[in-house]
């Protein structure tokens, strides 16, 4: 069982269908991997239902019913099954991002011990990648310009506040500083949301903004 | 638009066996086994009238945008009453998630995002509960139900902020010229009172 969760104002948003996209992606999988999140989220839905219930109805004409009643017949739309893992553990949500598993991905090359490799969520706020850290791999000390989401996947890493595990949900805010370095034992397999750099708004800097753009795709 | 003084009980109750046996539990029941359009008719005339209360609480939808979600939400629970199972979930609690998930991407769909993934993709699965657990959470959620009723309407008023109009914290916080920390710990405190925290010993 994963020991680092999210934060509750960030399982609201999330059960209340507003966090970002990417960001939501992260957090399903966090989610669906620990039983105490699942717990939390699921009555947190259920708080969105008891409000929905005390909501003050609308009027709903007839027209509507019987318009409702003539598309009954009409065929299902196909749904993925998203809770479905792979042989390798790879999250339902992964798999459909990847479009196939770790082997069909393209990574870049950061270094020596990290390669990183960039999904599409269509969220055009963060991006969205896997980190891959070589056993006993360090990441060089960086600040966060915006937020930081990590998810671990497989192995694990340590920084000067602690050591995270398969499952782990670590959550950086702007100006964090860290240099994580993976186990020595295994690989270190990461989900990464980053969100929006750094946005100059002062005309004498704008010019820069190209070079600071976030990879969303 | 909110009558969060007057929640009353929906008449669930729950048998000896833990199974659900309320009105609309059974509706579902008799939509997935005989295609119950009389049921459903029951269903939607609750139902629908919350969901367009829910789909017009965003603000950000038309008055067509919203009969049409209502429409889209309604035939989702025709479809996929099958998956209902009342051991793990209020028939409302599950209505609810197809209602916001549907409004998610109808959202993004006006915003012309363009993602592979649906809001229900990246939703939590209220069906996978184990049998334990479930039973569990079933209380849980009525306790939740009951206790709405005694929060103190100024988190009352920003719960239904974040959860009926879709805002963030820091829109509530703007919308309400209030510090974003009061907003927060007015949305801890209601939790609180909920009992809907995290809970460290029981923590498997």
């Amino acid at each position: 069982m994963p020991k680092f969760h999210p934060e509750l104002d960030m399982l609201t948003d999330y059960s209340a269908g507003t966090l970002p996209l990417a960001q939501a992606a992260c957090v399903s999988i966090h989610v669906t991997q620990c039983d105490h999140c699942r717990r939390l989220t699921s009555q947190l839905t259920d708080l969105g239902a008891a409000l929905m219930e005390s909501l003050q109805p609308e009027p709903v004409g007839e027209d509507q019913l019987d318009a409702v009643l003539a598309r009954l017949d009409e065929a299902s739309p196909l749904e993925y099954d998203r809770k479905v893992r792979s042989a390798d553990g790879t999250p339902g949500i992964l798999q459909r991002l990847m479009r196939g598993d770790f082997s069909d991905l393209t990574w870049k090359n950061v270094g020596s011990a990290l390669r990183i490799s960039h999904l599409n969520t269509g969220d055009p706020q963060h991006e969205f990648a896997l980190y891959h850290i070589r056993a006993g791999g360090r990441i060089p000390e960086h600040t966060h310009r915006g937020s930081e989401m990590t998810l671990i996947l497989e192995g694990g890493f340590s920084d000067a506040e602690g050591s995270y595990h398969a499952g782990d949900f670590i959550f950086r805010k702007p100006g964090d500083v860290h240099a994580p370095t993976a186990l020595q034992s295994e690989d270190c397999i990461c989900l990464a949301v980053l969100d929006a750099p750094l946005k100059f708004t002062d005309w004498r800097f704008r010019w820069m903004n190209p070079f600071l753009k976030l990879r969303t795709a | 638009m909110l009558q969060v003084e007057k929640i009353t009980d929906d008449g669930a109750g729950t048998s000896g066996s833990g199974t659900r046996t309320d009105e609309w539990s059974d509706c579902l029941r008799l939509i997935a086994e005989n295609q119950d359009r009389a049921a459903f008719t029951r269903l939607f005339r609750h139902f629908a009238p919350l969901m367009k209360a829910f789909a017009l609480s965003g603000s950000t939808l038309s008055a067509n945008h919203a009969d049409e979600l209502v429409q889209e939400v309604m035939l989702k629970v025709w479809q996929k009453a099958g998956g209902f199972n009342p051991d793990k979930a209020a028939a409302s609690t599950w209505i609810y998630t197809i209602a916001r998930n549907c409004r998610t991407d109808l959202y993004r769909r006006l915003q012309k995002f363009d993602t592979p993934l649906s809001a229900n993709d990246v939703a939590e699965n209220v069906e996978t509960e184990e049998a334990f657990m479930a039973l569990h959470q079933k209380r849980s959620g009525e306790r939740i139900r009951q206790l709405m009723g005694e929060l103190p309407n100024d988190q009352a008023q920003i719960l239904a902020k974040v959860y009926m109009e879709g805002k963030s914290h820091s829109e509530v916080a703007a919308e309400l010229d209030l510090p974003l920390g009061t907003v927060k710990s007015r949305v801890r405190l209601a939790l609180q009172k909920l009992q809907i925290q995290f809970d460290r010993k029981n923590h498997a």
